[in-house]
């Protein structure tokens, strides 16, 4: 079974490799550059602040990007062209294949992270006094908050079209981002019904601000081991209750051979 | 009677009268219909159908349509079994199920004694779709590592076993090149090869000549005849009669989604059928077929099934000096076998015109 699943996972891997999905590191660093000579001069005194802001935002959106764009079509495309059947007629299950897919976009998107770090690391470190390892803390909750979007659209790719599995997805993302404040301001309502609507959004949507800890690293804070662990932990739950339910949609799917 | 295939290679029988007799409906009926769904403890099947049914919905209102009903049958080791149909006859769907790719609404498989729902059955199991479509971003032997890994091939065996298959489908030469450089007959010989890849017991092949050229049809013939004599157990779908007779021991005509007829092809007289045209001068001889029609100009038109039947033919007319005056060569009985269960859905398609 877990040989299986790796196989797929590198199969999916190889194919993202292939599809020449790391051209987005290159405008990443692309990115990082412009930043460094363009808001120098705007910046006295902050060119580093800045420079880690943007970097660390654009990791969120280069990631962001391609798990909602490569994971929305991932399984819809196999079902369309009807490569999944030859896999399925194999000992494998259907939930070793999800799961399968699932891991090989992740692990797409944890060598995007890891390249995009090293470029972020290495500018940082031409510009004096502001290289720190604190920014690691940073990058491994980016990659957390990624990999439960990850599972959020791959529980998406199984029910609906990929456009509506993107959408939905970065409605999600949107959502999870702002689902604090949302139940922190119904609880202000004097409506039952705007309470408990907000109560609900908050209890469907992942809170995502659990893992936003950029603005606080940019300006010099560590993220504390007992956040890493909460957070883990969040995003573990959050994954493996989202692939089961993935996993149950997925096993009642009609393919066609 | 009809629904196991002996091991043994089809004998050509020729004197063997069928068992087939065709009803004034013009529905064909087998006399020894499916009333046994297995075969018999000596020879386990490979795998059973029983009852398999499968509709699906259709449309904005989301209407029932038939996909199969009912549909029984079993393989023996060693046999070769053929889905004849036309287009829309329920093969695919028939197979999609037994592979669990869509969810019967009834019946039951059990493909070497396990449940069909559990992937571990598929462990023995070779399959090509109909249209078979793979990765293109790797290449032919990449595609084949991907599939040998599925397979729990062990590494150090892998590669012999690639190599291997691949001179068996023709495909050494191009097996560096990417797939999306594939034509749709190299896709189909790699689908093959990926098929038989884990050396299974069992084969599932839907329209396995499909989309070759005459060469490549006859070089597929070839293997699927080496494997039955390697002693492979293969389901094929098809409604290219001549192949199915070339191949296979038994034969399932589906029509319809319902499984009309299951047939040994060493029951039937495989072969052709036989007109021939007598110019009798005297009484009618007693050995005249009773199915014979005598034509305008007084001659005396002979049906014959087998070459057997026509070598008695020409041997009672050599004796009583009868001359034959011509002889016309007929389609093989299956073939007349699927026309006749099909004839019913032709003329529709005509109405419908």
């Amino acid at each position: 079974m877990t040989g299986n699943i790796l196989t797929l996972a590198a199969s999916t891997f190889l194919e993202t490799v292939r599809d020449r999905i790391f051209y987005l590191v290159a405008v990443f660093g692309f990115i990082m550059l412009a930043s460094t000579a363009i808001l120098s001069p705007l910046t006295v005194g902050a060119q580093a602040k800045i420079m880690a802001d943007v970097g660390l935002a654009s990791m969120v959106v280069f990631g962001l990007l391609v798990v909602v764009f490569v994971g929305s079509s991932m399984v819809r495309k196999e079902l369309d062209k009807g490569t999944i059947v030859t896999i399925l007629s194999k000992p494998v299950g259907r939930r070793e294949y999800l799961i399968g897919k699932f891991l090989g976009l992740n692990l797409t998107l944890v060598s995007m992270l890891a390249v995009m770090g090293l470029v972020f690391l290495l500018m940082l470190f031409l510009a004096p006094g502001s290289f720190s390892l604190r920014f690691l803390g940073a990058f491994y909750l980016t990659f957390l908050e990624l990999t439960l979007i990850n599972a959020v659209v791959v529980l998406f790719s199984t029910s609906v079209s990929p456009v509506l599995a993107a959408v939905f997805t970065l409605g999600v993302f949107a959502v999870g981002h702002l689902s604090q404040s949302i139940r922190d301001f119904g609880q202000l309502q004097s409506s039952v019904f705007q309470r408990q609507m907000s109560e609900l959004v908050y209890y469907l949507t992942p809170n995502l601000e659990v893992f936003n800890l950029r603005g606080a690293v940019v300006h010099g804070a560590a993220v504390s081991g007992q956040h890493l662990f909460m957070a883990t932990v969040y995003c573990v739950a959050w994954t493996v209750l989202r692939l089961v339910i993935a996993g149950s949609i997925f096993s009642r799917k009609e393919l066609r051979g | 009677m009809i629904i196991q295939a002996p091991v043994k290679n089809r004998a050509i029988d020729r004197e063997t009268v069928g068992t087939r007799h065709v009803e004034r409906t013009g529905t064909v009926a087998d006399t020894g219909s499916f009333s046994r769904p297995y075969p018999s403890a000596a020879e386990p099947a490979v795998i059973q159908v029983g009852d398999l049914r499968k509709s699906f919905r259709s449309g904005f209102l989301k209407r029932r349509i038939r996909g199969i009903e009912g549909v029984s049958f079993s393989v023996a080791k060693g046999s070769v079994f053929a889905l004849l149909g036309h287009n829309g006859a329920g093969k695919t769907t028939t197979i999609n199920c037994i592979l669990d790719l869509v969810h019967p609404d009834g019946g039951d498989v059990k493909i070497m004694g396990m449940d069909y729902r559990d992937p571990a059955s598929r462990a023995r199991v070779g399959y090509l779709p109909e249209r078979p479509y793979f990765f293109d971003h790797l290449t032919g032997r990449e595609l084949l590592q991907f599939y040998a890994r599925l397979l729990n091939i062990s590494k150090e065996k892998r590669a012999a076993r690639i190599d291997e298959v691949l001179g068996m489908v023709g495909m050494t030469s191009f097996a560096g090149r990417r797939l999306n450089k594939f034509s749709k007959g190299m896709l189909q010989r790699i689908g093959l090869a990926q098929a038989i890849l884990g050396d299974p017991d069992l084969l599932i092949l839907d329209e396995p000549m499909s989309g070759l050229d005459p060469i490549g049809r006859r070089e597929v013939r070839e293997l699927l005849l080496d494997l039955k004599r390697a002693g492979k157990t293969i389901i094929l779908s098809s409604h290219i009669v001549p192949d199915v007779e070339i191949i296979a021991d038994t034969v399932g005509i589906l029509k319809d989604g319902c499984m009309a007829v299951v047939r040994d092809l060493n029951e039937m007289n495989p072969g052709f059928s036989y007109t021939g045209d007598l110019a009798l001068s005297g009484a009618r001889p007693d050995w005249l077929p009773s199915d014979h029609t005598v034509m305008v100009d007084g001659k005396v038109r002979v049906n014959v099934g087998s070459v057997g039947k026509l070598r008695n033919l020409l041997n009672d007319c050599h004796r009583e000096s009868i001359p034959l005056v011509s002889l016309e060569t007929h389609r093989s009985c299956l073939e007349e076998l699927f026309m006749e269960i099909n004839r019913d859905s032709a003329v529709k398609t005509e109405v419908a015109r």
